[in-house]
């Protein structure tokens, strides 16, 4: 009881009943719930829901070995943080308008911009909408816009849509794309990974291809057995290489778990957006009666 | 409310966004005209503490990019992963610091500040600034505390309106958390409130072990060589603290170049992409050898030398955003504050006052020691500074320091 009169327990919870019976258990109070309640539906009407679509897929190769930077702990450190360079590699491939243009010429752009219609004549002529601003900026500068959808349009899109994501310490790469259509986003997801899997196999089969070449002219004019011999194990190992790349398989990474889509939608979430507006509305509504009782206090 | 998506979903700057935190704030500010209601508080204190518990949506997205303090990625997908699973992010798991068996004792600092953050219930936890709101109010809760100490009400309010303090409170970052708890300490320490005091050890330990090194050697200053009671004493225990560093001379500098290495390596930056560890590990060996400190007394030397542009950065040519110069600003005027402070009362004369200054020497050394990315210790600085200059204004303010005075 002591305790109750050090701290006057029930004095402050008296106050606390009469501020919730002047400014809170109001009529106010229930026009700001029902407010609240409009102004949820109306931001989950305009609210687009969309699907999670995700693929998690594992390095197939990892980089050389890092130099020791000295000391036990420290060396641990750094070295499980230097990682592989082929997540970088592969999210380079994805955003780079080289891949766009790939996508563009399998009618991507079409099932994007346009209505799917897979004719090269068709795709290559969707008409673009700009904006104020854009025509504003263009008139301004003395430059002329894109007047149909291009690779470039592509490319923004998959740089915003598709994002590659990788834990500092972990080995699986998730590449995600959030999508009211979850069927087109799957497709979209798979195709995008595999192009570029397909792109960078293709640089690496040219650049086999290069070595054995220029290997080919240093053969035929070497005389020393021993480089000789060097010089066949290389272009036995790039043709090897070209073998192992000139397949449908994924080269830089293969799938632990190909695009698939969440069950319902993950956003907007219905039950906070309605929690979070009922209590800003009930606030603003206790807050201009509190303020106008308490008008002369607080300025 | 909990966004179980969290990895995937950031509202970033969105209209849901702006929702969700929305109701945060009101939360806060409905239970600050609760607290004035019930006379806690002044109407100052009451405006000014609605205006501070807005900030955190004017910084993030805002004012600034969050990616600009990225860890508060980690404190707001840790403390949804938490709330929505009951476990760690896989980035936290795979980096616990030690033995799984002693893990619950000494959880991650990621995990234990969004485990003390999480309990203040907030509407929402959906967005990377959530966490700020509670460190408002853990903020607010210290501003309570702290004013009951002072008979003048709005000049402890003046002290919660640093522009560090500000903008680190507005942020999902552990530093609001440091400096609350190591402000605690100090001032139970010098209310001569040992076991509350030492009790603070522990979460200070975890959250940052730095802050933990300098607090220890405070408490046992204080507690066993009565170094507040005579000059002497003072002499005597840094006397101690020199021998035994050179006894333990090895260990010391093993950990003192690890983090001189580890910060090095952290703002290593060679341009062309090659930063960071990653850089290091390719480049950085030769360069971490001459870092290397090897002995107690090149230590010493070297952290003098660097206490300067530690106390006074970040310098005028490295300002990369308009938080610098505010920052620069701030570091001179805190520590003009604590000349001020210190001269009040001629508290300089006070044996409590010099052994309090002499902790917080030891600690900035330690800092200009190992200092290295600016933005980095430029808070660490200042959640080492605040915390003693609070203290400093407990000493020459407080009714009771006045009354005994």
């Amino acid at each position: 009881m002591s305790f109750l009169k050090k701290y006057n327990i029930v004095e402050k919870f008296k106050i606390i009943k009469q501020f919730f019976d002047d400014h809170a258990l109001k009529k106010s109070s229930l026009h700001a719930v029902g407010i609240s309640l409009i102004a949820s539906l109306i931001v989950i009407q305009f609210s687009i829901p969309q699907f999670y679509v995700s693929a998690t897929l594992r390095e197939a190769q990892t980089a050389g070995d890092q130099r020791n930077i000295g000391g036990g702990e420290l060396g641990r450190i750094f070295k499980s943080d230097a990682g592989s360079n082929v997540y970088d590699q592969f999210r380079s491939n994805m955003h780079s308008y080289v891949l766009a243009q790939r996508m563009w010429n399998q009618g991507w752009g079409s099932k994007i911009f346009g209505n799917g219609t897979m004719d090269e004549e068709y795709f290559n002529t969707i008409p673009k909408n700009h904006t104020i601003g854009q025509k504003a900026g263009a008139f301004l500068l003395g430059y002329d816009l894109f007047e149909y959808y291009s690779a470039h349009d592509l490319q923004a899109f998959i740089k915003a849509k598709a994002r590659p994501t990788k834990e500092v310490k972990a080995t699986n790469i998730v590449v995600y794309v959030m999508d009211q259509n979850k069927d087109f986003a799957i497709d979209f997801l798979n195709a995008v990974i595999l192009e570029t899997d397909r792109y960078a196999k293709e640089h690496l089969i040219i650049k086999s291809k290069e070595i054995i070449a220029e290997t080919y002219k240093q053969l035929a004019t070497s005389r020393n057995s021993s480089i000789t011999s060097a010089l066949a194990d290389t272009i036995n190992s790039e043709f090897y290489k070209i073998a192992s790349l000139e397949n449908d398989l994924p080269y830089h990474i293969y799938f632990i778990d190909p695009p698939h889509s969440s069950e319902y939608p993950v956003t907007p979430k219905v039950s906070s957006i309605i929690f979070s507006n009922i209590i800003i509305f009930l606030f603003l509504s206790i807050a201009y009666s509190f303020i106008q009782k308490n008008k002369e206090d607080l300025w | 409310m909990v966004n179980e998506y969290f990895q995937l979903i950031h509202y970033g700057g969105s209209f849901y966004y702006y929702i969700f935190e929305l109701a945060n704030f009101c939360f806060l500010a409905f239970f600050a005209i609760i607290v004035y209601k019930l006379n806690y508080i002044n109407s100052n204190s009451l405006l000014v503490w609605v205006g501070l518990f807005f900030t955190p949506l004017l910084f993030n997205y805002f004012l600034i990019i969050p990616e600009m303090y990225g860890d508060q990625f980690e404190y707001a997908g840790e403390i949804m992963s938490l709330k929505s699973t009951g476990e760690s992010i896989p980035t936290i798991e795979h980096t616990t610091g030690f033995a799984s068996s002693v893990f619950n004792y000494f959880p991650h600092p990621i995990t234990f500040t969004s485990l003390v953050l999480g309990t203040v219930p907030l509407p929402n936890y959906m967005t990377v600034t959530s966490l700020a709101f509670a460190n408002k109010l853990f903020i607010f809760g210290t501003f309570l505390w702290f004013k009951n100490f002072f008979q003048d009400e709005n000049k402890v309010l003046l002290c919660f309106l640093i522009p560090s303090l500000i903008l680190y409170s507005s942020l999902s970052l552990r530093d609001t958390l440091i400096i609350i708890l190591s402000s605690f300490f100090l001032l139970n320490l010098l209310r001569g409130k040992y076991v509350f005091a030492g009790l603070l050890l522990y979460p200070i330990f975890i959250l940052k072990i730095q802050m933990f090194a300098i607090f220890s050697l405070y408490f046992i200053g204080r507690l066993l060589f009565r170094a507040h009671k005579s000059y002497l004493m003072i002499g005597i225990f840094a006397a101690t603290m020199l021998v035994v560093g050179l006894v333990i001379e090895e260990d010391v500098l093993m950990v003192m170049n690890t983090y001189r290495l580890a910060f090095s390596a952290e703002d290593f930056d060679l341009g062309g992409g090659t930063f960071s560890y990653a850089g290091w590990a390719m480049y950085g060996s030769e360069l971490g050898e001459t870092l290397k400190v090897h002995s107690i007394p090149e230590a010493i030397y070297i952290a003098v030398l660097r206490l300067p542009e530690f106390l006074l950065m970040p310098m005028p040519w490295n300002w990369t955003n308009f938080f610098y110069p505010i920052q620069a600003l701030e570091s001179y005027l805190l520590i003009y504050l604590y000349y001020k402070l210190a001269s009040r009362r001629q508290l300089y004369k006070n044996r409590e006052f010099a052994l309090l200054t002499f902790m917080l020497f030891i600690g900035l050394l330690m800092y200009s020691l190992i200092m290295a990315n600016e933005g980095t210790f430029v808070r660490y600085r200042f959640t080492l500074f605040y915390p003693f200059l609070l203290a400093l204004f407990y000493l020459a303010y407080s009714k009771l320091e006045i009354k005994q005075s």
